[in-house]
């Protein structure tokens, strides 16, 4: 169901959603080099632009123009379909969420659309680094789906008490309810178990084996050429756009706040306040070991996410 | 330094004596050429009094010596840096190369008689 | 079913040119098996054509991280085989000056230690921002801020600057109060902690055996240190005491470089009380026929990677035959042991535990 029909008016949104990716893709590159380098006593990009802005532009540029080689023992086909693939895949899951109460659509079933597909990203990595031909990229593929065996699950409960309270996968429902109290804090642990579990979704550290720099070299990105590791790179703002966006919808209030600003702006602000503390977090902390990983996945976000569903019914939904 | 000058059968069953005695560490195993003869040498220690020791043995060109990988296992890279050092070989276990590969073939680089650049060929 | 991983000569994560080939059975390792030799320059070989202060830079290159412990090492053979006694204050300005190399090179070894446990360079820029500012110190010192050559023998070549005193202080305030916090930064962090904890274990049985040497040795419970075993210097003088830990995995061997670096500026200040006063110059480098006394000589001096020892047969100008331990090579001979069973991951915090430098792996 689209919120305002007309053909002009879906093509305007189209366009000013994809517009906003690439807004937030760019500006969270700088963002994430700029805190690291700060966090490390350097300084990060400064040369081009104000406070090295233009940084990345000439760094997609050289990244696009150098030659793109394939290993011979590598799968021609998957390796040249599937990265532009996985970019596409994730820019449509950014479409199906709404981005305020007049701009994007917002479909009945959202919510759980975009969970479903979403669990489908590790299988797209397993395929590409598969494909490789390299026993450094098949140890990440490998890795990456046994990391979907111990994030999936959280993440999906501690979502339920949210859609509990709210009484519908709408998105825009969900957020509309939380006029009277957002919900991270009306259901803290499941905020925190939502967020750990979406760190592990997105791949970032302390979760980032799949791309383990000190042991894997780079993963399933070994083998991939230059154009493609530039598609990669979007790929993973886009997938923290999507990360960073989920969760100020859900737990932060989305588009809810004081008149002065736009709702879009609001929900642009909480989107890029998440993103910093994700950053902040890959500045300090020391990567996970695989199975240390999965039996913190069972034994404690699993838990504490049934315990979260459990308050939620009893406080709240009677 | 106590010096023990033994020969080579005696190596292993006066080794296994020092370990009796308490020098459980070894410390380096190493050669010296002297022109008609090499000569081996065990540094090995005794950790808990602190005291070493070395065993000496003299061994001709072409003599094998016996191995102590199983006295101490800390001999396995220096036994196997000593052979291909000084061309010895040793028996008892199987020889990699450690520091130098492809030199087969070639004179072993720690010896005396060993040219600079002899083993140079232009292809 | 068994797979052969080639953890190659280049690798962000091995120190240098090391080449390891790791056996795996899905995600535990059977077997590992190092190729070395990519850094060898026969240096056994090249100081039997040189005369005996000519090798001093040779040596300083062996170790590229903490160059003025081998070049100490070395002429220290030298004054041995001369029977040259150093001077009182040279004593102590030597025991100045390797401390602070060995605060240097566990700085160093601190920063890459934690990019192996994929901290992405964070702690690996803090500690070299610390590193630079005792090379700095050390360039006051000798002149040069990485390899010095200022070792002579009967001492030094140049004396402490006037006020090398006051910087020196106030360096190491500033370097307790920074260990203080890398140490609360990773020992509060449970992750670092599971990471450590446990991996890579090697008994004290073993550590003997297998002939490590260094802190790895001395995180198994051996109470082994060549300052206090055959000491030199000054350390008797100072009270130099040992740091030990039992558990021998890969955190007592950080913890106890930690508490290296810790008694290093302990000894530093105390040193810097107690020095006399004096000359500490030794004999210019250019030592054309030394009279030379002992037909063979050994030392040994505790390096900041183990034990290092020197082997030396004299001749009249040139050194007969020089056989070097090196501490690195002894304790990568024991890796195969410690990995058996482990992870694949912690391969990479186990090789960062053991401090190799492939250079004096392979000389």
């Amino acid at each position: 169901m689209l919120i305002d029909e007309g053909l002009a008016s879906i093509l305007a949104n189209a366009i000013l959603v994809l517009l906003l990716i690439i807004m937030f893709d760019y500006t969270f590159g700088w963002l994430e080099r700029k805190t690291i380098a700060k966090a490390q006593f350097r300084h990060g990009p400064t040369y081009l632009g104000p406070f090295g802005f233009l940084q990345n532009i000439a760094d997609v540029i050289k990244l696009i123009a150098k030659e793109n080689i394939v290993p011979s023992n590598a799968d021609k086909l998957i390796f040249s379909v599937l990265p532009p693939l996985f970019l596409s895949f994730f820019i449509f899951l950014v479409y199906l969420l709404p981005f305020s109460n007049s701009i994007g659509i917002s479909l009945s079933l959202g919510l759980l659309a975009v969970f479903v597909l979403l669990s489908f990203s590790p299988l797209i990595v397993f395929l590409i680094g598969i494909a490789s031909g390299n026993k450094f990229s098949a140890i990440s593929a490998q890795r990456s789906v046994i990391m979907l065996l111990g994030y999936e699950i959280p993440l999906i409960l501690s979502i339920a008490g949210v859609v509990l309270y709210a009484g519908s996968f709408n998105i825009a429902t969900i957020v509309n309810d939380q006029r009277s109290a957002y919900f991270i804090f009306l259901m803290p642990i499941a905020f925190a178990v939502f967020f750990i579990s979406m760190l592990a979704e997105l791949e970032r550290p302390p979760f980032d084996l799949r791309e383990a720099d000190s042991e894997l070299i780079a993963g399933w990105l070994v083998d991939v050429g230059a154009p493609y590791y530039a598609l990669a790179l979007f790929v993973d703002y886009t997938r923290m756009f999507l990360g960073s966006l989920l969760i100020s919808l859900l737990f932060l209030g989305g588009w809810l706040g004081p008149s002065i600003l736009p709702p879009l702006i609001w929900l642009m602000i909480k989107a890029f306040v998440v993103a910093f503390i994700i950053v902040i977090i890959r500045a300090t902390t020391v990567r996970m070991r695989l199975d240390k990983l999965l039996s913190f996945g069972w034994f404690w976000l699993l838990p504490l996410s049934v315990v979260s569903i459990i308050l939620t019914f009893l406080l709240f939904v009677r | 330094m106590v010096k023990l000058k033994i020969s080579k059968n005696e190596l292993i069953e006066k080794l296994n004596e020092a370990v009796k005695e308490g020098y459980n560490y070894l410390v380096k195993i190493t050669a010296v050429d002297y022109i008609d003869h090499l000569e081996v040498i065990y540094f090995i220690r005794n950790i808990e009094n602190k005291k070493e020791e070395n065993i000496r043995l003299d061994i001709k060109d072409g003599e094998r010596l016996p191995t102590i990988v199983n006295i101490f296992k800390a001999a396995d890279f220096y036994e196997r840096e000593l052979s291909e050092m000084f061309g010895i070989e040793i028996e008892g276990r199987k020889v990699e190369r450690l520091l130098l590969e492809k030199w087969d073939g070639l004179e072993a680089p720690l010896r005396k008689k060993f040219e600079w650049g002899a083993d140079y060929k232009r292809d | 079913m068994l797979t052969k991983i080639n953890v190659g000569p280049i690798h962000p994560s091995t120190h240098g040119v090391l080449r390891l080939v790791v056996t795996l059975d899905g995600d535990t390792i059977v077997n590992v098996e190092p190729h070395i030799g990519f850094l060898h320059r026969g240096v056994e070989k090249l100081v039997e054509n040189r005369m005996y202060m000519q090798s001093e830079s040779y040596m300083e290159k062996v170790d590229y991280a903490a160059p003025m412990a081998y070049s100490d090492l070395y002429v220290s053979a030298v004054e041995e085989a001369m029977g040259v006694h150093i001077k009182e204050r040279a004593k102590y300005v030597r025991l100045i000056l390797l401390e602070l190399q060995r605060i240097a090179s566990h700085l160093l070894w601190l920063g890459t230690f934690c990019n192996d446990l994929g901290q992405m360079f964070t702690m690996f820029m803090w500690t070299m921002k610390d590193r630079d500012l005792v090379m700095n110190l050390l360039q006051d010192a000798t002149g040069s801020r990485m390899f010095y050559v200022n070792m002579r023998v009967g001492g030094v070549s140049m004396d402490l600057p006037p006020d090398f005193e006051e910087h020196a202080k106030s360096l190491l305030d500033y370097l307790e109060k920074r260990i203080k916090d890398y140490e609360a930064f990773l020992e509060k962090n449970p992750v670092f902690i599971e990471r450590t904890k446990g991996v890579g274990v090697l008994s004290r049985k073993d550590a003997i055996n297998l002939g490590v040497t260094g802190p790895v040795l001395r995180a198994s419970g051996v109470n082994f240190d060549v300052r206090s075993a055959y000491t030199y210097y000054a350390y008797e003088k100072l009270n130099f005491m040992p740091q030990i830990q039992v558990k021998g995995d890969v955190f007592a061997r950080y913890k106890v470089r930690i508490l290296e670096m810790k008694e290093s500026i302990r000894l530093i200040r105390d040193a810097l009380k107690e020095m006399p006063e004096g000359d500490a110059l030794g004999m210019p480098i250019k030592l054309i026929s030394p009279p030379i006394k002992e037909k063979e000589v050994i030392v040994r001096r505790e390096l900041p990677r183990g034990e290092g020892m020197m082997y030396m047969v004299t001749d009249k100008q040139k050194p007969y035959r020089l056989s070097i331990r090196a501490p690195a090579f002894i304790n990568l001979s024991a890796l195969n042991h410690m990995a058996q069973g482990a992870k694949y991951a912690d391969l990479f915090a186990i090789l960062g535990s053991l401090d190799l430098v492939m250079a004096d792996v392979d000389r």
